[in-house]
């Protein structure tokens, strides 16, 4: 019996002591100017930029195998990371998992296939692109915020003044916090939730084909709203000033338009599913 | 008059009816084939109402590829900030310029839907179909044919959900041509399904 247990140590043991050495970590330290570009590549691990204290890259990889190496090239004030798979790389032993520092100026993109991509307190553009990869951007100011999956979750949070645009196929998307002159979102069958303002006179457009929209929205938003089912159904909990004019019939349970709020600085919000639900909710005071 | 002249022509003489095009065109299936085609395209562009220009998000995204590029920035780098298309998406990079020229037809398709209504009621709906590009459903699938089972899973959902959302606002618009919500759904349907066709090809995303 001990020595089984024994035997069962020394090979969880072996595993762990075969991790270990195969996983190995690289540092590299770039010096860049005002507004640098920063792309990272990395087809399996995740990928996290966070703002640096100076003018200085700083790129932190875990390597999961020695299948895989780090890329890296600096040409002026552009620094490009890239996983390169060596034969025989799968999506274990492909995988590098980065934490990237940059000036909270640079613009980044990145891609992954399969691991999250996440970014925060910056306010250069950002672009995040992979099929599976979860995404998560917060604290992000005056940028251009673009963000493409197939099936990952993709949570925006904090955004003040952005471009923001979001397509994925069937994830769900989470807006808290996100304003600026353009929002918009495209999924064709996740839901779309949107808890926030609509500040910044801006245009919102979130568009789901099959998926659910829910906004939540407190009662003193000024915003022109008009919403839209093709063949599912609307509700409004906030009452509306109609308007006068609409570009499409209101059917009731369908669709409906109106203002609420200051008009002089109301955002226009376009809802539109096909299939799907659309909810503009009052939001409580403890959200 | 052969092929590359007549092309160059094209763009001096607006109607393409000089005599040496028209004894050119007499004889070359695939230069009358390429003047057709920009003839409807110039008939069905003029068409355009300034109430559907293009959207905000396509100014939006050629300012975002332009600062990207540093056009928009003097202190950046000139190289793009992604490696060059052509390394990024390999053989494969015929698919961009194909996918936008389903976008191109279905946008056609689309305008062609509100023009007049006795002509919508006449004339039966045909499928808008994504072999026009040559893209096709079968081509995604031998790309993504290596990935990881999941990933490989994924795609396949993915793509039965994005045919089953252009089927279902390709119903509506047959059944109401002048449904102009569901026109724009068909748009936006087929705007999704070229986005998981872009992200299958994508080369540095193996």
């Amino acid at each position: 019996m001990v020595s089984k247990r024994a035997a069962k140590l020394v090979g969880i043991g072996l595993i762990v002591a075969g991790t270990l050495v195969a996983e190995s970590r690289k540092e590299y330290h770039f010096a860049v100017g005002p507004r640098a570009g920063v792309s990272v590549m990395n087809p399996y691990g995740s990928i996290s930029v966070k703002p640096s204290l100076n003018n200085t890259v700083v790129v932190n990889a875990i390597l999961h195998s020695d299948k895989v190496e780090v890329d890296n090239s600096q040409t002026g004030n552009r620094v490009d990371i890239q996983s390169h798979l060596l034969a025989g790389a799968d999506a274990d032993s492909g995988r590098v998992d980065y934490e990237v520092l940059v000036p909270a100026d640079a613009s980044i993109t990145l891609h992954s296939n399969t691991g999250s991509l996440r970014a925060e307190k910056l306010h250069g553009d950002v672009s995040l692109e992979g099929p599976g990869a979860a995404v998560d951007v917060r604290d992000i100011s005056d940028a251009h915020v673009h963000v493409k999956t197939m099936n990952g979750a993709v949570n925006l949070d904090n955004i003040q003044n952005g471009h923001v645009e979001v397509d994925s196929l069937s994830g769900e998307v989470t807006l808290r916090g996100v304003n600026g002159p353009l929002v918009q979102v495209v999924s064709t069958s996740g839901g779309i939730h949107y808890i926030g303002d609509f500040g910044n006179s801006g245009e919102y457009r979130l568009t789901s084909h099959s998926g659910d929209i829910e906004a939540t929205i407190p009662e003193w938003t000024s915003a022109d709203v008009s919403a839209r089912s093709v063949r599912g159904e609307v509700h409004d909990d906030i009452p509306l000033q109609p308007k006068n004019h609409t570009w499409f019939p209101v059917d009731k349970g369908r669709a409906f338009a109106g203002t609420m709020g200051r008009v002089a600085v109301s955002s226009t919000v376009v809802l539109r599913t096909f299939s799907g639900k659309i909810h503009l909710r009052k939001r409580s005071e403890k959200q | 008059m052969n092929c590359v002249e007549l092309q160059r022509s094209l763009a001096e003489v607006e109607d393409g009816s000089s005599m040496e095009q028209h004894a050119h065109l007499r004889t070359c299936p695939a230069c009358s084939a390429l003047v057709r085609d920009l003839n409807l395209i110039a008939a069905t562009a003029s068409q355009l109402q300034a109430a559907e220009e293009p959207s905000p998000r396509l100014w939006n995204s050629i300012e975002f590829a332009l600062r990207q590029e540093g056009l928009i920035r003097p202190q950046r780098a000139a190289r793009p900030l992604v490696s060059s298309f052509g390394a990024r998406w390999g053989a494969a990079r015929w698919l961009v310029p194909a996918a936008a020229m389903l976008l191109l037809a279905v946008g056609i398709y689309v305008r062609h839907q509100s023009l007049p209504n006795q002509l919508a009621r006449q004339t039966p709906v045909a499928v808008p179909s994504a072999n026009i590009a040559g893209l096709n459903d079968d081509d995604l699938m031998q790309e993504v044919a290596d990935n990881a089972p999941a990933m490989k899973t994924q795609y396949e959902e993915n793509l039965r959900r994005v045919n089953e959302s252009i089927r279902d606002a390709q119903g509506v618009v047959d059944e109401s041509p002048n449904d102009e919500e569901a026109r724009r759904s068909l748009m936006d349907a087929y705007q999704q399904k070229s986005m998981l066709f872009e992200m299958a090809m994508d080369r540095s995303l193996p």
